[in-house]
Parts: structure tokens; sequence; C-alpha cells
């Protein structure tokens, strides 16, 4: 009993030191930010390329740890639920793991929102997370 | 005696869980090592402080560049009349950005070229106020110039800040920085 008891704590404490250590720092002064296009713009044809903006921070590829760096991810129509986790991989959740700093988007009709999030090494977001301002623009 | 085997398996635990960590860091950097591309000889691994290691390193091995990559000055623009300290933004389009050291295909790291060519594509790109270097993997930067005209071109590198090939450079712009006192009266954009 005594045992089960011993690795159950041993267990339990160092689980979350692990996932803690896992989330890079955000250097001091970092902000990401959607150069093109501007909130609220019009976009006839709903083809544009997406700058994506950094400041005091580095972009590297994923996979490559560097402190001071990370990849653009760009949430289309969607929101960053969990911040501990990997940035999901789907038609709302874009990933410029190459270290990409612009996308060409094809948007519908409609209004549409983008918002930039970096992730690290293994696509989590910084601690605290360097997101943009998230922005909405027109389709006509 | 019983609290020491009762103990054990809690070491254990512990000492699993700390190689479990080590074996993730060693996969992390396994990542940043070079990958051999056919044809190519592996570069010695590069420590970006270590400048005497990144010039021993031989030549004829720039990185393959990309016929639809493109690098262009995003701010400012041609011909643009700025105050002495202004941003400059970097645009890539169909490739990525790397730190230096890092060496990975389709990516390279910014460098400016303010008020000077470049004139070897074979060697890496000199470090001086003319030719500024973003190892970081900056994508912009502030510059502060002296009143007058000056020129401004962006080249991207390899890790070792060697262009590639063909070389991905940017248009070379012109911009005007305004004398101190004007700067004042006239608003910029």
């Amino acid at each position: 009993m005594r045992r089960t008891v011993a690795f159950v704590v041993g267990a339990v404490l160092l689980v979350p030191m692990q996932a803690l250590a896992e989330r890079e720092k955000a250097p001091d002064g970092s902000r990401a930010y959607i150069m093109w296009p501007s909130d609220g713009a019009v976009i006839p044809g709903g083809k544009l390329w997406v700058r994506m903006g950094l400041q005091n921070v580095g972009v590297a590829p994923a996979g490559t740890r560097k402190e001071g760096t990370g990849h653009h991810h760009l949430l289309v129509n969607s929101e960053l639920a969990n911040m501990e986790e990997p940035i999901p991989n789907n038609k709302n959740h874009l990933h410029f793991g190459g270290g990409q700093t612009e996308v060409r988007l094809e948007l519908p009709p409609g209004r549409h929102t983008l918002q930039m999030v970096l992730g690290d090494a293994e696509h989590v977001p910084h601690d605290p997370p360097i997101m943009s301002k998230k922005i909405t623009v027109v389709v006509p | 005696m019983k609290l020491w085997t009762a103990a054990l398996p809690a070491i254990a635990a512990l000492a699993f869980c700390a190689g479990t960590a080590v074996a993730q860091t060693q996969t992390d950097q396994s990542h940043t090592d070079h990958q051999p591309k056919p044809g190519v000889i592996a570069a010695p691994e590069a420590d970006p402080n270590n400048q005497t290691q990144l010039q021993n390193s031989p030549k004829g091995q720039r990185m393959p560049g990309n016929k639809e990559a493109y690098l262009y000055i995003g701010w400012p623009n041609n011909g643009e009349v700025v105050n002495s300290r202004f941003k400059v933004w970097f645009g890539l389009r169909n490739f990525g950005v790397a730190p230096a050291g890092v060496r990975k295909e389709k990516t390279g790291h910014h460098h400016l070229l303010v008020d000077t060519d470049l004139k070897n594509l074979d060697e890496p790109i000199p470090t001086d106020k003319n030719h500024l270097h973003f190892g970081k993997g900056q994508t912009e930067t502030y510059l502060e110039l002296p009143p007058g005209r000056h020129t401004l071109q962006l080249v991207l590198a390899d890790d070792e800040h060697i262009p590639h090939d063909p070389p991905i450079m940017s248009k070379k712009i012109t911009i005007t920085v305004r004398p101190e006192k004007a700067g004042a009266q006239i608003s910029s954009r």
C-alpha cells in the first residue's frame, strides 16, 4: 500500500513539472501583428496575401528549438482554446513550419476573422502567448 | 528498511521521467542538425557564435534558392521620405526564415544592405554598419540614418551567411531621410 502511494505521489509531482517546462518563455517586448490586411479591409475576389509581423522575436522553422524564436500560425475563423497544447493543424489553423512570414489566402464571400499566434518548436504557444489582435476582413 | 523499499518505485519513476526529458531534448536538437542533401557535402555543425568555424567551411556549398522566392522591402516604399528613425519591414514569399546556424532547405535569414552593394555572392556577407545581419530570424527592424539619400536592399542568406544560388535579393530602393527640423512639421504616413 505504502509502495503504491509513494509511486503515485512521485508520478503526480513530476508530470505537471514536465508539462510546464515545455512552454517557451516569450521574450520581453515581443509582439505579433497582422501587417496586412488591415482590420475591416474589404477584399474583392477574396484572394489576398497576409503579411505576418513580429517585433522583438524571431522566426525559426518548426522543430527548431531556439530561444527568442517561434513559427507563425494563422487562425482563420477560429479561436485558440488551449494554450498548453500544440496548435491543431487543419483548415482553420494554418501552420507555417517552413518559417514563412506571408501566406496567400483565398476566402469565400462573407466575413472572416484572422488571428496570428506564434508557436514554439512543437507548435505550443509561448508563455505568455505571442498573439496578434483578431481582425475581420470582408469578401463581398 | 520497509520505508526504503516503499520509496524505491518513486525513485524509479523519477529516473524514468528524467530519462524521458533527456531523450526529448536530444530529439529536439536533432531537428536542428544539418540535413545532408544529395550532391551537397554536409557542412560542419554550425555554431552561430563561432565565426572561425563558419569561415573555415569549404566553398561551393551555396544552398539552392527558389525561382518562386520573392524578397522585397515591404516598408518603406521606393522613393519614400522618412524621419531619421524608421521601420523597415522585410517581405518574403515562397520561402522561409530560419535563424543563423540553422540549416534547412528553403529557408534563410535576412540581411539588409545600407548604402552598399553585395560584391561577392560566394562568400559570407560581411558584418559591419552597411551589412546588417538578422541572425535571430527577425523580420523587421528600426533603422536610424543621417539626413539625405540612402539605398536599402535585402539579401537572404543561408545558415552560414552565404547567399543562395541563385541569390534571393530584393530590388534596391532609395529613400530620403528628411532633416531633423522638418521632421516635426511634416507628418509621416
